[in-house]
């Protein structure tokens, strides 16, 4: 490909696009719960807005950050402010899977510093001002723990929220790359950026 | 389990108003919890702890308030986490109390109470809204009220896509656990357990909505024209009540607001 594709957003949403949206979400719902019965003490529920904004492009990510947290709001609430976090993972995701930063391992690299900081810098914020500090979540502990000898609010947050969520996007990188890799390329292909994941010939 | 219900007929006349009238409520209603949280009583927010009641009484006049106070439990957690660790974890103000190794500063309550509760009253009103109303009313209501008709399959179709991947999930990780993948022992044991559940449902999952795009378009789903409908919601009649009701009182909390701005 040497010329240049102009993206509209209304092109994104083809009908498998529109389909993948509910599948990504329950995916995203699925990894927490799933996560949570294994005993992991990190929340993986953003796994179907990475593969999702991976194939289909970033508003597609975007939307799929909004409706998780819209549908898992309704039993707790609380996830209706971190609406912005998952937004923001859904477009960085998938801008650089537009960009096919996906390709090579240095690449994979500066995505997944990328991608983690994004939701550092999102999700602080929100902890910080809307929570004032704690979620209740697993890593409350350390951070209230870390508020408690008296550093200062926003570097416990950031600590103890950053070293999980770099963790947890590792995680789900290579779980939706492996997924990626494994669905045949005739399927692969109908969705917007699925040629970037295919083996050229 | 989904069960498949085509009409939804209800008795209670606050749970059967419009989905989008009740969807105003709850702005109105945290609109106000938002303005009283910033009235101070003896430097403290106390006036949204009795505007917190209005929830419960408001659930039990739909007749949901035993489902309302279950769902609420969780975010009660939460709220009583938030104040306790605000309250003694954060210094400032004039010490308040002090007794042991607890000291009470009057900053970290304030903010201890205006963030605990005020979480409480707008979780508080959304799980009211869930429980009076079914997910499939309110994007019906949506999409009369001119939201696309693919966003609202959108809501449906994941409400129906998480009960279905759910019960998958259990199958695959049986399933992976006959076949010896260790669910159990410590962390990288477990972690390692986690991709040989997630991977294959995520595939299968993306397989079948290729196929279920086949389906769709061929049944016209993409077709520009009027669609017809197996579920209607109607108006109950008391909606304009409802709404006059929400404006006074969102009014009078907000003049009153104002006038302890102006008065000094």
């Amino acid at each position: 490909m040497t010329e240049k594709k102009k993206h509209s957003i209304k092109d994104d949403f083809t009908l498998l696009a529109l389909l993948i949206i509910p599948v990504a979400v329950a995916v995203n719902f699925v990894g927490g719960q799933l996560a949570s019965l294994l005993k992991l003490p990190f929340y993986l529920d953003t796994i179907g807005t990475i593969f999702g904004a991976m194939l289909c492009g970033p508003w597609v990510g975007a939307v799929i950050g909004l409706v998780t947290n819209l549908v898992t709001g309704i039993a707790n609430p609380v996830n209706f402010a971190f609406i912005p976090v998952n937004v923001a993972c859904g477009l960085v995701t998938g801008y650089l899977s537009r960009r096919n930063m996906f390709s090579t391992w240095w690449r994979w690299l500066i995505a997944m510093i990328l991608m983690a900081a994004t939701s550092i810098i999102t999700a602080a914020p929100i902890i910080v001002l809307v929570y004032g500090g704690v979620t209740g979540g697993g890593t409350s502990i350390v951070t209230a723990t870390l508020m408690a000898t008296g550093t200062n609010i926003w570097l416990s947050v950031m600590g103890s929220d950053g070293i999980f969520t770099v963790i947890d996007r590792i995680i789900s990188f290579f779980i939706s790359y492996f997924v990626i890799k494994v669905v045949p390329e005739r399927t692969v292909i109908k969705f917007g950026c699925g040629e970037n994941f295919i083996k050229k010939k | 389990m989904w069960i498949e219900k085509f009409q939804i007929k209800k008795t209670n006349r606050v749970a059967a108003l419009y989905p989008t009238t009740k969807l105003w409520i709850v702005f109105f209603y945290s609109v106000c919890s938002l303005l009283l949280s910033t009235v101070n009583i003896m430097g403290i927010p106390l006036l949204i702890i009795p505007w917190f009641l209005v929830l419960p009484i408001l659930a039990t006049l739909s007749g949901v308030i035993s489902q309302f106070l279950k769902a609420m439990k969780k975010a009660a957690i939460i709220a009583i986490f938030i104040f306790l660790v605000q309250t003694f974890i954060i210094p400032g103000g004039d010490l308040l109390f002090h007794f042991g190794i607890l000291y009470i500063y009057s900053d970290g309550l304030h903010t201890g109470v205006s963030l605990s509760v005020s979480i409480l009253n707008i979780a508080g009103a959304f799980v009211w809204l869930f429980q009076t109303t079914e997910m499939k009313e309110l994007s019906r209501a949506l999409e009369d009220k001119g939201m696309n008709y693919k966003a609202s399959y959108i809501l449906l179709s994941t409400m129906q896509m998480i009960d279905l991947m759910g019960r998958n999930s259990k199958i695959i990780m049986n399933a992976q656990r006959a076949r010896g993948v260790e669910t159990q022992g410590n962390l990288f044991v477990r972690a390692k357990a986690f991709f040989p559940s997630m991977v294959p449902l995520i595939l299968s999952a993306i397989i079948s909505s290729d196929d279920r795009a086949l389906a769709l378009s061929s049944k016209g789903f993409e077709i520009k024209c009027k669609k017809t409908h197996i579920l209607n919601v109607e108006y109950s009649g008391n909606e304009t009540l409802a709404m006059v009701i929400c404006i006074i009182i969102t009014s009078i909390v907000a003049i009153g607001r104002v006038l302890l701005w102006i008065l000094p």
